[in-house]
């Protein structure tokens, strides 16, 4: 029972970090419908910025900063490329997106060079829970709440705010909205802003003893893949089905590692991600697209 | 097809024929030098030329750039010493970053050029490898000592392999009551050469002294060791044994001290490098032990230190194991090279037959190595050491270099 | 993406006279140069050149299923696995204690394994067929995970982790293509067809083989049901196309062009052995990657694109380590601007400004290009 609660309490916290990359992604897809292949390398590039400034002016504003930096950057590969590249299809683009994430990948990691990785999480990092007689990580913990928080105050947002107006108009139908006057340029960059801040945001409990084991690298990147099945498995437009998506990666991933096997449980995630898909489609709450005549 | 086309493509064949007579691959058979010593290829009156295949830029590039360093502070140290044979050591660096793919024709670039490498790093790359540097008699230092690639006269092993060094650990556990006969201990490793030769190790002292090894198999990408500990913890093991990357090693100290299960670990060499101590793990790593063949960096040791001081005047990198494992394989090569020097050959072949007559005395580097043995690791030989963030170079010695009787009696892989 | 039906030149109406001898002249040329090549190029250039074969063939497969028949793919890696270990069991010697082999000749290796593939591949069908656009692609990576697993988990069959196992060296008419160059008894103008002379044409042969039967079936029935499928499937219906049983075989072919790929990869890499991580490898999520990153810079569809994306998308990283680092040059620093790290930048820019400047890949500018040339005749 103890071992059972430990890993519920691990899977819940993994997943609720792989919900907020999840969300992201989403949350691009659903305003510009491109897979962006380079989400893992917006959460090296903010990860990068705080290991930088934080000697210098701490955590607290390291970690401001960047957030910042990962949402301008995915704010720049919008505007510079994407919104110059109107003709070339979905694909097309998706492609431009892992083109990016190489040239990111590529300099973080130079930059990095061979001192010890850099651990993000100051105030939470190995600094174990006791909960009864269960022990957790305090980076699960504050994951889980801090996403708690993004994710409700994004739900808010998304339905009352005009922005969230604006967005859900949009994905429902780009002509129609442009045509009531909704800025489609300003709803795309800033889709591609909240993506990028989010993986700003998750970069933070990534690159935790708690959460990976190790500091920001290049395994921090590969991580962020996880965030692949999640936006699947809940349906790659419903922000919702994201947040869902990646508590069920999460737990799978716990649950198939200590009562299954160790080294099947990331065969296991993509396996529930196929179950999913041939029962429903377009993920859990996708919208189903409807043949056309 | 039309009657034009036709005579196109016949003209087109025609043309290859012509063009092809000049072609200055052809094979014209000179044979060279007239020194007294025999050579040929990677060799001329001048130099020695050896080949670096490293990761300077992929996910082993903080030990590939170390090892390469190390190979350069030895080279430097002969060529100002003279050279020898009276040539001076060329070194040729190719980075691979770690991928075979590139690594593959960065190797027929480099391979008739070089009398051998000092140095070919990446288990994929030598598994890839393998098979060619034995047809082209390329004696090469990899950067792994799995006991399993001990199957071919080219690969030159500077030390201890994992499985005896994980041999030599479990001795130590028991020579000190952390596990007694009967236990149940667990062994996490990384689905590879490197994981699987440790687990050989811990599976043969297992035999022999009726441990159930737990296994629990891990990715080598994987960092986060949480599902690990859990499993074994639940499993109720005494000890547990690590052949894993430093990272894994630190996830999985922290996670035991988290999860709260108290037992002793023991790890191969590479499972530990001192920056560990400068990160979150730090505060972990009071019940862990590791075993090296190969001194690690700035150990207190006067040899190492040595190395330690012209390391600093020279680069820059954050140091590692690399360093002294480069160096030490430099000194194999000089005596290889020193030994197919005084036989008058100094060809491939020449040097295939230096190696298996070379014994050499790395003085704590790596201690003495003895290659006359084919098919066995040059040294059977290991420390015992602990991390510590108070002593200079982040670790101390519990127990010098020393030899399990379990070590002494394994018979490796290959083993005649 | 409609412009992809021009992929087969010979469909494209209004055709000159000159400008077919033209074409011819090209081919011609071509077949000269590529002929020639082996007798110049060192051992390690005629290594990247094989190697851009194997990313062609792979890539002339998945242009079919994502350009021709609009299904996206990301298990690419997965049956280039299947191809590769189908080769090394079949074509492995039997009695082998270690590895299951069956001791079959190369060539019906080579054929079993292509067969094999394209089995694989229609088994997804249940699931293929269902799904479309990214989750498809999405739901293929699952293959890829399921293979790395997989090959772990049963090395007798996929060759150990530790140290691999051999895949049989091919040969076909006697002539064994592993052969030393110090050793081959076979020479041209003084040239002796080493292993690397000798793969070369071997995969020439492949290539050119995969490139015709691609060409044959895109202008053909096939391609016709395929572009039919992709453009809607519901007029596709009405028009008497099972969409079912389409979806199914382009599946099937294009998974039997990555099995051919699998087979070139291990021969070109000399080895059988399972990936290290579930991203880097041979057989891995970034292979699958590249084999569609290949396909939409050469142009979505057309056959040379899928060739040049190939060539690029292969050959850059491994040949500019070849260019770029001089015989006296250090390693450097961990931050240095490695040859490595230079490549890196060069193959993620050159996919940035294709994908920016020419939309439809290398094969919309070909045709760019091309076009005032077929205009005037």
């Amino acid at each position: 029972m103890q071992t059972f609660l430990q890993v519920l309490i691990n899977g819940t916290g993994k997943g609720a970090i792989f919900a907020l990359l999840a969300l992201g992604f989403v949350i691009i897809f659903k305003a510009t419908e491109v897979v962006n292949f380079a989400h893992g390398s917006l959460a090296l590039a903010g990860g990068y910025v705080v290991a930088v400034l934080k000697p210098m002016v701490g955590w607290w504003s390291a970690a401001a900063a960047g957030i910042t930096a990962a949402a301008v950057l995915a704010l720049v590969i919008e505007r510079l490329l994407l919104a110059r590249a109107r003709n070339a299809s979905d694909t097309s683009l998706a492609i431009l997106t892992i083109g990016v994430d190489v040239l990111v990948l590529t300099e973080v990691v130079r930059r990095l060079g061979t001192e010890a990785s850099p651990f993000l999480g100051d105030p939470y990092d190995v600094k174990p829970l006791t909960l009864g007689d269960v022990t957790v990580g305090r980076s699960e913990v504050v994951a889980l709440a801090v996403s708690v928080v993004l994710i409700t105050a994004f739900f808010a947002a998304f339905r009352f705010s005009p922005w969230g107006v604006a967005m859900r108009a949009q994905s429902e139908n780009r002509e129609a909205a442009a045509l009531m006057g909704i800025r489609s340029s300003r709803v795309t960059a800033s889709a591609w802003a909240v993506g990028g801040a989010l993986a700003g945001i998750a970069v933070l409990f990534l690159a935790t003893q708690d959460f990976s084991g190790g500091g920001l690298s290049q395994a921090t990147h590969g991580v962020a893949l996880a965030a692949f099945p999640a936006a699947i498995i809940g349906g790659l437009t419903s922000p919702g089905g994201a947040v869902l998506g990646g508590f069920v990666v999460g737990l799978t991933e716990a649950m198939t590692a200590q009562y299954v096997d160790l080294d099947f449980a990331k065969v296991a995630v993509y396996l529930v991600m196929l179950l999913v898909l041939v029962v429903r489609p377009s993920g859990l709450f996708g919208r189903v697209v409807q043949a056309r005549v | 097809m039309q009657t034009a086309q036709r005579a196109l493509l016949t003209a087109a064949v025609a043309a290859t024929l012509v063009l092809t007579g000049c072609s200055s691959k052809a094979v014209n058979n000179s044979s060279g030098g007239g020194s007294a010593v025999k050579t040929d290829v990677g060799v001329t009156d001048q130099t020695i030329t050896l080949g670096v295949l490293t990761d300077a830029s992929g996910v082993f590039k903080n030990l590939g750039l170390g090892i390469t360093h190390g190979n350069e502070i030895w080279a430097d140290e002969v060529n100002r010493a003279g050279g020898i044979c009276g040539r001076k050591i060329a070194l040729v660096q190719k980075d691979h970053g770690y991928a075979a793919d590139k690594a593959i024709p960065l190797y027929g670039q480099v391979k008739d050029n070089v009398l051998g490498l000092a140095q070919l790093l990446g288990s994929p790359i030598l598994a890839a490898l393998k098979k060619q540097i034995t047809d082209d008699k390329m004696v090469s230092v990899p950067a792994s000592w799995a006991s399993t690639n001990l199957d071919t006269p080219s690969v030159l092993m500077v030390g201890a392999t994992y499985d005896v060094e994980m041999l030599n650990g479990f001795s130590f556990m028991q020579e000190q009551g952390f596990v007694h006969d009967g236990d149940r201990v667990g062994h996490i490793y990384v689905d590879s050469e490197y994981g699987k030769n440790g687990l050989a190790g811990s599976k043969a002292y297992g035999a022999a002294h009726n441990l159930t090894v737990v296994e629990a198999k891990v990715t080598a990408t994987d960092t986060d060791m949480t599902a690990a500990i859990t499993s074994l913890k639940s499993q109720g093991v005494k000890a547990i044994a690590l052949t894993t990357t430093p990272k894994q090693t630190a996830s999985a100290l922290t996670q035991a001290k988290a999860q709260g299960i108290d037992v002793p670990f023991i790890g191969n060499n590479p499972t530990f490098d001192p920056v560990l101590l400068s990160t979150p793990a730090k505060d972990s790593f009071d019940k862990f032990y590791f075993v090296n063949g190969v001194v690690p960096f700035s150990a207190d040791l006067p040899a190492a230190k040595d190395l330690a001081a012209k390391y600093a005047a020279k680069y820059t990198d954050t140091p590692n194991v690399g360093v002294d494992f480069g160096y030490a394989s430099g000194l194999v090569w000089q005596s290889v090279l020193t030994t197919a020097c005084n036989d008058k050959d100094l060809t491939r072949q020449g040097v295939l037959n230096a190696v298996a007559k070379t014994k050499v005395d790395t003085k704590e580097l790596a201690g003495e190595l003895d290659f006359s043995k084919p098919g066995q690791p040059s040294s059977r030989k290991s420390y015992i050491a602990q991390a510590d963030a108070t002593v200079p170079g982040g670790m101390k010695y519990v127990k010098q270099l020393f030899e399990s009787p379990e070590a002494a009696s394994y018979r490796t892989p290959f083993q005649h | 993406m409609s412009d992809s039906n021009r992929a087969a030149g010979d469909m494209v109406p209004g055709d000159g006279r000159w400008w077919r001898i033209g074409r011819v002249a090209g081919a011609a040329l071509l077949i000269v140069v590529l002929l020639a090549l082996p007798l110049y190029l060192p051992g390690e250039w005629l290594k990247v050149g094989t190697w851009m074969m194997t990313g062609a063939v792979g890539a002339l497969g998945l242009t079919l299923l994502t350009g021709q028949a609009g299904q996206l793919s990301l298990a690419h890696g997965f049956f280039l696995l299947v191809g590769a270990v189908s080769y090394a069991v079949l074509s492995g010697p039997a009695g082998d204690p270690t590895y299951i082999g069956f001791g079959l000749p190369p060539v019906v290796g080579l054929l079993g394994a292509v067969l094999i593939s394209g089995l694989a591949g229609a088994a997804f069908a249940p699931v293929s067929g269902r799904l479309r656009g990214i989750y498809l692609g999405v739901a293929s990576l699952a293959l890829v995970f399921l293979g790395f697993w997989l090959g772990r988990a049963l090395p007798a069959v996929a060759g150990s982790t530790s140290s691999g196992r051999l895949p049989q060296p091919f040969s076909i008419f006697g002539l064994s293509v592993d052969v030393s160059r110090q050793l081959s008894s076979l020479s041209v103008f003084g040239v002796p067809l080493g292993r690397d002379e000798r793969t070369w044409y071997l995969y020439l042969l492949l290539t050119a083989i995969a490139y015709l039967l691609a060409q044959g079936a895109v202008s053909g029935r096939p391609g016709r049901a395929w572009r039919a499928v992709r453009d809607n499937e519901t007029a596709a219906t009405v028009l008497g196309v099972s969409v079912v049983r389409v979806k199914a075989g382009v599946f099937a072919i294009s998974s039997a062009y990555a099995g051919l790929a699998g087979v070139m990869t291990a021969w070109w890499t000399g080895i059988m052995k399972p990936d290290e991580s579930e991203v880097a490898g041979s057989y891995g999520v970034t292979v699958s990657i590249a084999f569609l990153a290949m396909i939409v810079v050469g142009g979505l569809g057309s056959l040379p694109g899928a060739v040049l994306g190939a060539a690029l998308v292969f050959g850059l990283p491994v040949a500019l380590p070849l260019l770029t680092q001089s015989a006296s040059a250090d390693i450097g620093s961990g931050t240095a601007f490695s040859p490595i790290v230079i490549t890196n930048f060069a193959y993620g820019a050159l996919i940035v400004l294709i994908i920016l400047f020419e939309p439809s890949g290398m094969a919309g500018l070909g045709r760019r290009l091309l076009g005032p040339a077929r205009a005037r005749t």
